[in-house]
């Protein structure tokens, strides 16, 4: 361990969502100029699913994001831009060592870590939730410099706490999974990576032939929050229920389940190219996430005196689900064929 | 905010809880998405308070029934970092069935150093914690 500092001159800005926060960092650092929504929308991070059979925290897991390292992987690929990404590594010497050399080379890395052993993460958000996002951009002695898009500010980890978080195991363990960019091409073409964006997001929330996954997957989930109290009972439903919210509107979301920043990608992009069809659709996909977040205030309301008799009824609670499904699926609808 | 302070759960006491401001988007009446940092909002508290009230009554049942001798110090810390016999299974690298059967204190006894220690590792304690747990809560 030497003692020498290594600092990059990495800007750090907050952001809704871990990765495409890091991501749109990444692309500020080399020079060119891209707002995170724009990073989050052609890397594909909106999704759906609904897993019950799988349970997350003791109640039915649903994501409302792509899997981990998708974001930076595909906006990498679309746009044509050299990066690096380093699945696993067979053991932790080797890891810190690669991440080590990126830092003298210069480079800011990202890292994929667990959220539970992360000391400087709020007490409340620390569950076990192994597909956060940060970016190494400094090391002095023992100490190395973090950038989390969800803080405000840039923090610091002691190298045993970030070999711990890096090396966290449990579901979609990190192993100690890396990636950086390595070089920009002179011109980003933005028109092609947002068609190929949009494309493979349309297929992903209503083509994939699989009832769990996308439009499909929320429609079933509203159909089964109608069931859950004489399934369950009043307290496990709510409690299924608060699983949905805190999804939706915690955990470095930007609310509402990343629909708000995936409206602003559209919108962004539609003011860009001056597609009309494209601004249509950002008008109702920031419906769509309002509708959301209307779920979310009706919804604590039951979660609050979970044991008595619920405030809301869930059949109600289900019908909001599927019209706000309904909804989204005319956006996906709108943007299928756009010609941008 | 005064509320949760006097809630029994460790994780309401802790200095940094509710001091973290999140980035959230909205969408206005005049069309613009706009960006804002605040703290959680009122939806935002009453789920994590739901969920956190659940994981401290889990532990908290998991303790008396380690204190009455029926289940072992396993099932207790397990409840305390939050995971199930599955969760567990992968972060100590015990297979399923044997958590299972660890969580029984006649099995528990007969167990070797080197399960111990993957154990304590898993759980972030030291072996001597997670084997004299009457000592730790009989004061």
């Amino acid at each position: 361990m030497d003692s020498k500092s290594l600092m990059i001159n990495y800007t750090h800005r907050q952001a809704g969502h871990c990765e495409s926060g890091a991501t749109s960092n990444l692309y500020n650092f080399y020079g060119y100029k891209m707002s995170e929504p724009m990073a989050f929308g052609i890397g594909t991070g909106i999704y759906f699913s609904y897993l019950p059979f799988i349970k997350l925290m003791f109640a039915p897991m649903m994501s409302f994001r792509n899997l981990p390292n998708t974001v930076f992987r595909r906006s990498a690929n679309y746009l044509g831009v050299d990066a690096t990404v380093i699945k696993k590594f067979s053991n932790v010497k080797d890891s810190m060592d690669a991440l080590d050399r990126n830092l003298e080379k210069g480079i800011p890395t990202g890292v994929q870590v667990g959220v539970f052993n992360l000391t400087f993460f709020p007490p409340e958000y620390r569950q076990h939730y192994n597909m956060h996002n940060m970016v190494v951009f400094g090391k002095e002695g023992d100490l190395y410099h973090i950038s989390d898009t969800v803080m405000e500010h840039p923090q610091t980890l002691t190298y045993d706490d970030l070999v711990r978080v890096r090396w966290a195991k449990g579901a979609f363990a990190p192993k100690g999974k890396m990636y950086w960019i390595n070089q920009m091409p002179k011109e980003l073409d933005i028109k092609k990576g947002v068609e190929l964006g949009i494309k493979k997001s349309v297929y992903e929330m209503t083509k994939v032939p699989f009832w769990l996954i996308g439009i499909k997957g929320m429609k079933v989930m509203g159909r089964d929050i109608k069931k859950w109290p004489k399934k369950h009972g009043n307290q496990k439903a709510a409690f299924y229920l608060g699983q949905i919210l805190r999804m939706a509107e915690d955990f470095g979301t930007g609310g509402a389940g990343f629909r708000y920043i995936y409206g602003a990608f559209l919108k962004e992009s539609g003011q860009k190219f001056e597609n009309a069809v494209l601004l249509d659709a950002a008008d109702l996909m920031g419906r769509t996430a309002n509708k959301w977040r209307e779920f979310t205030y009706i919804g604590a309301r039951n979660c609050k005196n979970r044991s008595s008799q619920p405030e809301e009824d869930y059949n109600t609670l289900g019908d909001m689900m599927l019209e706000i499904a309904g909804m989204e699926e005319q956006v996906f609808k709108k943007i299928e064929k756009v010609k941008i | 905010m005064e509320k949760q302070m006097e809630n029994s759960n460790p994780v309401y006491k802790n200095k940094s809880y509710g001091q973290y401001r999140e980035m959230l988007y909205s969408y206005d009446e005049n069309g613009n998405f706009q960006k804002s940092v605040s703290y959680h909002g009122e939806p935002d508290r009453v789920v994590l308070e739901q969920a956190w009230d659940l994981f401290n009554e889990r532990a908290e049942e998991a303790k008396q029934k380690v204190l009455a001798g029926k289940v072992s110090p396993i099932a207790y810390y397990m409840e305390k970092i939050l995971a199930d016999p599955m969760g567990l299974s992968m972060m100590a690298g015990v297979s399923l069935w044997k958590v299972k059967l660890h969580c029984k204190p006649f099995f528990f006894k007969r167990l070797s150093d080197r399960t111990l220690t993957q154990y304590a590792e898993a759980f972030n304690i030291s072996m001597e914690q997670l084997k004299n747990f009457e000592h730790l809560t009989g004061k």
